[in-house]
């Protein structure tokens, strides 16, 4: 079976962190059943794999334990993610370059040479005509019905813990 | 200086007026159904046009390009019809980062939406701005900021009294130690409803609160008559103070009429409690509302290093220290600073380092 071979697999690496992260070689061991599963598992995360995979070199998990805990592991792999520290003067300062260069992709749509579409710009250029506002909208990751996110501000009140030389 | 689209248009306008840098806005809104600047933008050069003496201000016949020479910021008594569609807050907030600099004291009586669900409200801003105004010695009895009438939106009616001493210089700070929260204080705004909503707000928030603190007073403000506005609408502004200062907030407005789903008071209360709880979690010295107040702050002071702690930058924070680099070459220096594995005080913080332009009030008479 596919699946005991799967499971067999992972027991012997050691349980990865990360299973919605995979390697080539799991990859071709998939049965094609589990492929729908698995890529959308990993399309969310995307972002973080691509830090990841410099870090975990061919690192894999089972890839039907993926459901197990999915929580902790995106707790975990969103920690890995913080700890990879930005460098965030380059996040502030360091894109205006990038942005300068998408100006130049809309201007082919012409008819007859005479006319231009015009189009209403939903990716392009959000940036340009955006909303002037001040208010910073949360993170909508923190569920504050959770104990835990609740748990992680705790020390922030006169209530809460206070370090050893105050 | 050239820019593009109405985005950041009032730090754009505000960098300006300070640096005394000309501004060109090209293709405002070129693309729209409706192209050029809106109602509420050209109400606000008007109100820059009101503080400053001696700007020119030029706008294409569509309304797509701005050009804008500031003038002298001038100050003295202001009166100010603020269009409905933005808040109050909206212009007040521009005021806040200008008002320090003008040659008199600026006196403003804005009038206009006093709270809607877009822009920090005038309750908010109220609460927060001052105190991290003292802290830039921008202090004495003077400072103020005054709801005389509210005025929900879409109508509107609302009256707001600002005013603010001016200084030759800003001081540099040193916020480093946000301290421990001590105690909430909250606003329930409810007019032209049941004065009985303020009350159904404030039992739904402190069932949030309570866990954390038991030190929480949340205030009831009806209004009645004419002070009550042209709109219905119920809102809840939440603070909590820090041991050393610091002043967290949240807000949450109910729907204006008629546009779209209303929401209950128990649910609003409850939203604004969590929405104080993830601004505790950002954390830092200043709130993320104010952040690019006391980031401009830093930047003109005196030649001196300055050091703030906030929480996660805003867009609106990111876009506004481009901007800062644009107009005065300053560059801060930001580090993160991870929270230690024993304490629980909400996410990574972010440490602003930067020396002043050494920025004086010129216009400001001696006495």
């Amino acid at each position: 079976d596919d699946d005991t071979e799967e499971e067999e697999k992972a027991a012997k690496r050691g349980s990865g962190p990360d299973p919605g992260h995979c390697s080539e070689e799991d990859e071709e061991a998939d049965s094609d059943m589990e492929d729908g599963g698995k890529t959308s598992t990993k399309h969310p995360e995307d972002e973080m794999e691509l830090e990841e995979d410099v870090e975990m070199g061919s690192e894999t998990a089972g890839a039907l334990r993926w459901k197990e805990g999915l929580a902790q592991k995106a707790t975990d792999a969103y920690l890995r993610q913080q700890r990879a520290a930005p460098n965030l003067r380059k996040l502030v300062y360091g894109t205006v370059v990038a942005e300068e260069e998408e100006d130049s992709k809309d201007e082919e749509d012409e008819l007859g040479g005479l006319f231009k579409v015009s189009r209403p710009e939903k990716n392009k250029r959000v940036g340009a005509d955006a909303l002037d506002c001040s208010r910073f909208q949360p993170d909508s990751n923190h569920d504050w019905d959770q104990e835990e996110m609740l748990a992680s501000i705790i020390d922030c009140f006169v209530t809460g813990k206070w370090e050893e030389d105050k | 200086m050239e820019f593009e689209g109405c985005s950041c248009f009032r730090q754009r306008l505000v960098l300006s007026t300070v640096s005394g840098k000309r501004v060109k806005i090209r293709n405002i809104r070129s693309k729209d159904d409706s192209p050029g600047l809106r109602d509420f933008e050209a109400s606000f050069i008007r109100l820059l046009d009101k503080v400053t003496n001696g700007t020119r201000i030029e706008i294409n016949q569509t309304g797509t390009m701005l050009f804008y020479q500031p003038g002298l910021l001038y100050g003295g008594s202001v009166e100010h019809e603020c269009n409905v569609q933005r808040s109050v807050g909206y212009y007040l907030e521009a005021l806040l980062m200008l008002a320090p600099f003008m040659k008199n004291p600026l006196r403003a009586v804005l009038k206009g939406v006093t709270n809607d669900p877009t822009d920090p409200s005038v309750d908010l801003l109220k609460v927060t701005a001052p105190p991290l105004m003292k802290r830039f010695g921008i202090d004495g009895d003077s400072l103020e900021i005054k709801v005389v009438r509210r005025g929900m939106a879409p109508d509107g009616g609302g009256e707001v009294h600002f005013s603010c001493p001016v200084r030759k210089f800003l001081k540099p700070v040193q916020l480093t130690e946000p301290g421990k929260i001590k105690r909430v204080r909250g606003t329930a705004v409810a007019v032209r409803v049941s004065p009985q909503m303020a009350n159904r707000i404030v039992d739904s928030a402190r069932s949030i609160l309570n866990k954390f603190i038991p030190d929480i007073y949340i205030y009831t403000d009806h209004m009645k008559g004419v002070s009550s506005g042209k709109s219905p609408g119920f809102g809840l502004v939440l603070v909590a103070e820090t041991v050393n200062g610091t002043f967290f907030s949240a807000e949450v407005m109910s729907t204006p009429q008629g546009q779209g789903d209303q929401i209950l008071p128990e649910d609003l209360g409850k939203k604004c409690g969590k929405l104080l709880l993830e601004e505790i979690h950002r954390g830092g010295c200043v709130d993320s509302t104010n952040q690019s107040l006391a980031l401009l702050y830093m930047t003109l002071g005196q030649q001196d290093v300055s050091k703030v702690l906030l929480g996660p930058l805003s867009p609106y924070t990111i876009e506004f220290l481009r901007h800062i680099r644009d107009f005065f070459q300053i560059m801060f220096k930001i580090e993160p600073q991870k929270p230690g594995d024993e304490e629980r005080t909400g996410g990574e913080k972010v440490l602003m380092t930067c020396v002043g332009v050494g920025y004086s009030n010129i216009s400001k008479p001696l006495k």
